[in-house]
């Protein structure tokens, strides 16, 4: 600030003034000409004066005021700048010389301020008092405004109350064909069957209604219903999305476990914490692992996380990846929009960026990928697969043993695997080029008890010499790179024939006294074929291949051609110890020479051609379990996997990233939550902290019972899905910048009657559904109804609940009931989801929507395998939201595109057509199969009126059109 | 109402009319129909709106070039990266670009030339557009918060690297409405090749009601324009009158449901939404239907080239959609990505520019040169704005013989629609690297573009989770220097 004149040097300062007293000179005149601008609605210059400690504390040029010392305050020195663009107030007439003398006065006697109660208020920071931070209210407190008991209260207390104060009151009930319909579709997603409403309607049972909510309650659709709720705020879908829109084969696992939860009726803080840390609390628990996919339910860019070579790009995706995370678990449970607080602090609620970031730290060490469903359950699989591969071992031994058939040497190998020749390890692993291998140094084979061990062969005669090379490993499968398994016209790899592959430069010793055991022989002969596995087109290529007896060379082919073969038949006596096989390079380096033996097999020299009936039996008996091993070893299961999360125990460390920039990094955070909820330390850890624990005490800190959000919001949530409009009209925003809730102590109160009933959501759906709120009539109500006519004038958007309000099914539940209605809907709950698209793989796959007429297409549409770049056209046309977007509340829109896409999508006019064949199936005169159209798809009889209406359409064009039609009548499409 | 349709039998409208008599009790039945069209109006979301201030363009014409066109071999003259040719670029090797590291200095493939009033220098990869650089304003400092093509693109559209934005022709029809009831406000007309990267996405309505995403139109003459305009081939029956009297049969169920809940104005616009389905069904055939058009303008739009033709289709169908009154028609020159060796189905020339902007080059020129020509002619460029733009440019250093993606620099012209020809706004530093004078992002070109239509850019917004959601996030400022 530049002060141009010395307000001291002014003459007026000679005049007398008596002593200032605050509340009578000061405080008025700071009221009346500075507050406006420096007020609690706005600080220009970042100062405010309707407060001491605020004017004390001054704007950003310091201290306005200075005790004692006018010309160190530069708020006297403004209001007395003879500079128009300095001096204050700005506008208006500048201090009369009295005021300013006034002021003079009070600066130069001390500044005294005595505070009030405007001063303590305004040191507060309002936003600190916004309601859904407030503990939640005791029931006791609600009661007892309304001169209640509290076990008194219920919905219809608070609802009633809140309209008679305006004067006026609920619709009446609706009609029972009305509320069967409504609950059917608000809670399991389904209209009811003909028979089912009628049963309803002519139940004289006093409890009927509370028996129907149980009944649908108890129902496994009742999980699928409500699953499609939760899915649509963690934006589950079943591809990455963005450029490469890649599958997640199994992130359904957790569609599944939330439609179990639900079910089960889990209590919701378990469900809550088992999605955020159930791999923490349970490991071995598939469940509790399978739920952490709620965490990587939303996009992800595998070009930015993966395949691209710049760390730049990769920061600013993983920033993307947690904001995503963290977004989705604050707004879900906590309806706090604590994304808005990545640049900068939250504009709206009292959260810092830091505490923003604090949140990141929860999640450093936690990534979206595929992970085994469960350790115990692999372990358990790998178990049972040697088991079982060891037993069936032991019969092919005894099988070999009395049918003589010979030991396969291919299958001392255990699994499709070789012989690491640098360890001797059995190893799954295709390997390439070993020029480092000491040559002729034995390495012994410790898992393969007939193997006394391996080496790479290099002279002396008549070994040949060699290059020492080798390549991938001794192997019962194909060696890497080979293009052939086929020698003359025997193809090795086909069923009932073994390969042994022993690339240059290899050689293996065997134990023959290991080898008789399981053969049953004595003296044996080596029978097989050695090739080439190389490409024709390869180059021209020699090896060698030699054969020892003990000490004694019993077989040698040196410089075999690539299109040659050499067959072995060699006797092994029944004295001799070892048998060695050696390959060799034929002296013009590796290159190529891919060898390998088909079919190799030790033979027991006599063969036993007679077996005795006892043994002829056994053997039999021996091959069935051979075959019966076989299958059962094929059909053990892979490891179950699942799209959710992978997690480092040891995160790095999260700095603030000012303006949200990942490359302007600012101070360091530790673990934290935010202290705007003060119902419970914010702290979860330091930086040390493992990366598990971080999130328990996170999930702790959502699910306290003292958390004033996380129950209203869930009990907000329902109560939009049972009445089209929450309590809070903004189910994702409690904060600021969200709506109010049109009845917080109904809000309140239900919050609590959710912790008293254990946190059940089925408690509170039947609370909901059976209040006389929910069972009113959704009419905008006729004239004999004077309150309801004054209520749509005044409360139009009906947030008192006069009446209960219309809705129009969403895409999900009017697919589903087309298939109900049709007969066709398939029931087969879980799974895979069902695609309806055809899927080219590319380097980003090409999604093709296609509606094949078949019953794997005819499943409920929380079954629908959802990619996120390729809508399905009919659903996002009928309001189905984008999965990159956490939807807390569906917009509806109606637009002459749904009204064709329900005219004319080969879905709905193949569901009319099986509608038809239903009718045909059930009824046999044209007035019933009308009729039971009505019924099935309105749940009700046709009127006259619509009976005649219908008859000609049918007579002429066939129920085919009447069906068609009924599909499309807005009533199918509402709800009342 | 009933005026709207041509084949509408007279007989079939009393039918119907008398049994609403009986079925919605006497005159409150018609009384009712007669409101229907009232109540549409007030609900309908499309309903044309008021502007913040007089427009300049009624429509856009949005043609979008995915995978990064490289602005330094064609909008972008770089003297000074030709001098350094095959010298290195980046002398420190600190420098990673999306998958590559810098090679030397690339001048441009094809030669730079002066051109028009203006003497404005194009190269020749561009020479029909060239010849209209009077009529064009560029933007040379354009910048994108990515280098990768989903991020990238999804800015581009929405003015976010997320998905789940309202793209610019969803804003735009939220913002204004539309002028026809016979045609969709928002139309995208997608390489015939396939989606672009990020897919339709890309022109979704975000968090936006449903209604204001883009509606995909059927370049392929053999195939019906919109999806579900007409039920598939085996219900070929479904036709004519016997639709009508379907569709009066489900009006009327329709009406009677309506009379006995009064004051739900969602059952009028439903009923009033089949019937504008019945208009749809009339005039978006004629709206795409090529074969009105003269020999003359097929030929200005190269139609019969195999290359170039369907791209030239796209342009004259946009063309045709914002002379019956869509308000915002992107096209896209260019599909999704690949790695196959063979030219690439988009802009995307990493290992070969020379074949692979040599094979596109022609094919956007063509086009949009026939296009701004076309518009001009019919005294339609004035009211209808057209941008071009990719999602990001290309390095001035080579990458073997192609460039790899820079986010820091590429060029989006404007024309039309009340903007200025023969200007530029921005500079890239002299070679084409990074935006050196006036950086500009989306938000500038969208908050322009918006202007143009009479919206205020900071003024467009909807409440989404915690936020006033715009098109232009918390940037954004008109570029006043290209506008007539």
């Amino acid at each position: 600030m530049k002060i141009v004149i010395a307000a001291a040097s002014l003459p007026l300062f000679g005049a007398q003034v008596c002593a200032a007293d605050f509340n009578r000179d000061i405080r008025p005149l700071l009221q009346k000409h500075c507050v406006e601008c420096h007020g609690e609605k706005k600080q220009k210059g970042e100062l405010r004066l309707d407060a001491k400690v605020h004017a004390f504390k001054g704007g950003h040029d310091g201290p306005a005021i200075v005790a004692g010392n006018v010309d160190a305050s530069p708020l006297f020195q403004r209001i007395t700048s003879t500079d128009d663009d300095e001096r204050m107030p700005p506008e208006g007439e500048p201090l009369s010389a009295a005021q300013i003398a006034l002021i003079k006065k009070w600066i130069e006697g001390g500044a005294v301020w005595p505070e009030n109660d405007a001063d303590k208020a305004a040191t507060m920071d309002k936003r600190w008092q916004h309601w859904s931070v407030q503990a939640v209210k005791a029931a006791s407190a609600l009661a007892e405004p309304l001169g209640l008991k509290p076990e008194l209260l219920s919905i219809d207390t608070f609802i009633n109350a809140s309209l008679s104060a305006k004067g006026f009151a609920m619709s009446p009930e609706a009609d029972r064909r009305t509320l069967i319909r409504r609950l059917s579709f608000d809670l399991i997603g389904l209209p009811p069957a003909p028979e089912r409403v009628e049963r309803f309607v002519r139940d004289n049972d006093p409890q009927a209604y509370g028996k129907l909510v149980d009944e649908l309650l108890a129902s496994p659709h009742y999980g699928e219903r409500w699953a499609r709720h939760w899915l649509d705020i963690a934006h589950y879908a079943d591809t990455h999305g963005f450029e490469r829109d890649q599958l997640r084969p199994n992130a359904w696992h957790y569609r599944d476990y939330v439609i179990d939860s639900l079910n089960a009726d889990k209590p919701y803080d378990r469900f809550i914490r088992e999605q955020i840390a159930g791999d923490v609390f349970a490991s071995d628990d598939a469940q509790s692992v399978i739920a952490t996919g709620f965490l990587a339910a939303g996009p992800w860019d595998f070009v930015g996380n993966v395949e691209t070579q710049s760390d730049m790009l990769k920061r600013a995706a993983r920033a993307g990846d947690l904001d995503d995370m963290v977004t989705q678990l604050i707004t879900s449970t906590m309806g706090i929009t604590i994304n808005c607080a990545r640049c900068h602090d939250h504009k709206l609620d009292p959260i810092t960026q830091q505490e923003y970031y604090s949140l990141w730290s929860v999640f450093a060490g936690v990534k979206r990928g595929e992970r085994e469903v469960s350790a115990a359950e692999s372990r358990r699989l790998a178990d049972e697969k040697e088991r079982l591969g060891k037993e069936l071992a032991q019969t092919r031994t005894q099988i070999a043993r009395l049918a003589g058939e010979g030991l396969e040497l291919a299958k001392l190998i255990p699994g499709d695997s070789g012989i690491d020749m640098r360890t001797g390890a059995i190893t799954k692993a295709k390997q390439d080029y070993h020029r480092d291998i000491p040559a002729n140094k034995n390495v012994s084979v410790p898992s393969v008890p007939s193997v006394l061990s391996v080496f790479v062969p290099n002279g002396p005669a008549p070994i040949p010499a060699t290059s020492g090379h080798f390549w991938d490993t001794i192997a019962n499968r194909p060696l890497n790179s080979q293009r052939s398994t086929k020698l003359g016209d025997t193809d090795f790899a086909a069923k009932g024939h073994t390969t042994l592959a022993m690339h240059a430069n290899s050689g293996v010793v065997l134990d023959l006294a290991k080898l008789r055991e399981q053969t049953g022989g004595a003296a044996m002969r080596l029978t097989g074929l050695v090739g080439f596995g190389a490409a024709k087109e390869a180059a021209d290529t020699r090896a060698d291949f030699t054969v020892f007896v003990d000490a004694e060379l019993k077989f040698q082919k040196l410089k075999l051609r690539k299109d040659e073969t050499a067959a072995l038949d060699i006797e092994v006596p029944a004295t001799a110890k070892t048998l060695t096989l050696i390959a060799t390079d034929g002296g013009d380096g590796i290159s190529h020479d891919l060898l390998f033996i088909g079919d190799p097999k030790l033979i027991p020299s006599v063969a036993e051609t007679r077996l005795t009936q006892a043994d002829a039996a056994e053997l039999k008996k021996l091959h069935a379990a051979a075959q019966k091993l076989e299958g059962e070893i094929k059909a053990l299961p892979a490891p179950a996997k699942v799209y959710a999360i992978v997690s480092e125990a040891k995160p790095p460390v999260i700095k603030v990233q000012r303006r949200g920039n990942p490359e302007d990094e600012g101070a360091e955070v530790v673990p934290a939550a935010f202290t705007w909820a003060k119902h419970a330390p914010v702290a979860l850890g330091d930086n040390a902290a493992p990366e598990g624990q971080r999130r328990r005490a996170l999930t702790e800190w959502i699910t306290h019972p003292d958390n004033p959000l996380t129950r209203r919001v869930l009990v907000n949530r329902l109560w939009h899905h049972h009445f089209g409009q929450g309590l809070v009209t903004t189910p994702s925003d409690f904060g600021l910048g969200g709506d109010k809730p049109s009845h917080p102590e109904l809000l309140d109160w239900l919050a609590g009657e959710f912790l008293r009933g254990g946190w059940s959501l089925k408690h509170m759906h039947k609370l909901i559904v059976t209040s006389a709120a929910y069972r009113q009539q959704s009419g905008f109500g006729s004239s004999r109804n004077n309150a309801a006519k004054a209520a749509t004038t005044v409360d139009s958007a009906n947030r008192l609940l006069w009446r209960q309000n219309p809705r129009r099914l969403d895409a999900e539940s009017l697919r589903d009931a087309v298939l109900a209605v049709s007969g066709k809907l398939n029931l087969e709950r879980g799974g895979p989801g069902f695609r309806d698209f055809t899927y080219t793989e590319a380097y980003a796959p090409i999604y093709d929507y296609i509606t094949p007429d078949k019953p794997e297409l005819w499943r409920r549409s929380i079954y629908r395998f959802i990619v996120r770049t390729t809508p399905h056209q009919f659903m996002s046309t009928l309001d189905c939201p984008d999965p990159a977007n956490l939807t807390p509340a569906r917009v509806n829109t109606i637009t002459a595109l749904q009204a064709l896409t329900l005219s004319n999508n080969d879905f709905m006019l193949q569901q009319a057509r099986h509608l038809v064949t239903r009718l045909e199936t059930e009824t046999n005169s044209r007035e019933a199969a009308i009729r039971r159209a009505f019924a099935l798809a309105l749940q009700r009889d046709a009127t006259v009126a619509e009976l005649q209406a219908a008859m000609p359409l049918v007579a002429e064009q066939g129920l085919f059109a009447l069906c068609r039609m009924l599909i499309n009548a807005n009533e199918f499409i509402y709800l009342d | 109402m009933n005026s709207a349709f041509p084949c509408h039998q007279q007989k079939r409208s009393v039918t119907r009319r008398d049994f609403l008599w009986e079925l919605g009790g006497g005159l409150g039945g018609v009384a009712l129909a007669a409101m229907t069209n009232d109540a549409h109006a007030a609900t309908n979301p499309l309903a044309a709106k008021a502007v913040h201030h007089p427009a300049k363009a009624k429509a856009v014409i949005k043609i979008f070039c995915p995978g990064g066109l490289s602005h330094v071999d064609s909008w972008d003259y770089k003297p000074e990266l030709a001098k350094r040719q095959g010298k290195p670029f980046d002398t420190d090797g600190k420098v990673q670009f999306f998958a590559s590291k810098p090679g030397n200095c690339q001048g441009s493939y094809w030669p730079f030339r002066q051109h028009g009033q203006c003497g404005r220098w194009m190269s020749d990869l561009f020479p029909k557009l060239a010849q209209r650089v009077d009529e064009i304003a560029f933007i040379h400092s354009m910048q994108s918060k990515s280098a990768l093509h989903g991020p990238a693109m999804f800015m581009a559209n929405s003015g976010f690297i997320l998905p789940g934005f309202p793209s610019m022709g969803a804003w735009v029809t939220y913002g204004l409405g539309s002028v026809s009831e016979e045609l969709p406000a928002f139309v995208v007309l997608p390489d015939p090749r396939g989606l672009p990267p990020g897919g339709v996405i890309n022109w979704g309505a975000g968090f936006l009601p449903a209604i204001h995403q883009g509606t995909t139109l059927n370049t392929d003459p053999e195939k019906p324009p919109i999806a579900d305009l007409f039920p598939h081939k085996d219900f070929a029956h479904l036709r004519g009158a016997s639709e009508q009297s379907s569709r009066d049969f489900l009006q009327t169920l329709n009406r009677a449901h309506a009379a006995e809940r009064a004051g739900n104005t969602e059952l009028e616009a439903r009923i009033a939404a089949y019937e504008l389905a019945a208009r749809l069904q009339l005039s978006a055939p004629e709206a795409t239907d090529l074969r009105g058009e003269s020999d003359a303008t097929k030929k200005l739009y190269s139609l019969e080239h195999e290359d170039i033709g369907p791209f030239g289709r796209q342009c004259l169908l946009a063309r045709r959609l914002v002379e019956r009154g869509t308000r915002f028609v992107q096209i896209y020159c260019g599909a999704e990505n690949t790695t196959a060796k063979k030219i690439r189905p988009n802009w995307d020339s990493h290992e070969d520019i020379v074949r692979d902007h040599g094979y596109w080059g022609p094919i956007l020129d063509t086009g949009a040169a026939a296009l701004l020509a076309d518009l001009k002619s019919r005294g339609l460029l004035d009211s209808t704005l057209v941008i071009c733009t990719s999602e990001f440019g290309r390095q001035p250093a080579a990458q073997g013989k192609g460039r790899d993606h820079n986010p820091g620099a590429f060029t989006a012209w404007m024309a039309g629609g009340g903007t200025k020809g023969g200007v530029s706004f921005g500079e890239t530093d002299e070679l084409g690297f990074k935006a050196a004078a006036d950086p500009a992002y989306c938000y500038d070109l969208h908050a322009t573009a918006l202007h143009l239509l009479g919206l205020n850019h900071e003024k467009l917004s909807f409440y989404n989770n915690g936020v006033q959601r715009r098109l232009t996030d918390v940037h954004g400022h008109v570029i006043k220097g290209i506008l007539a």
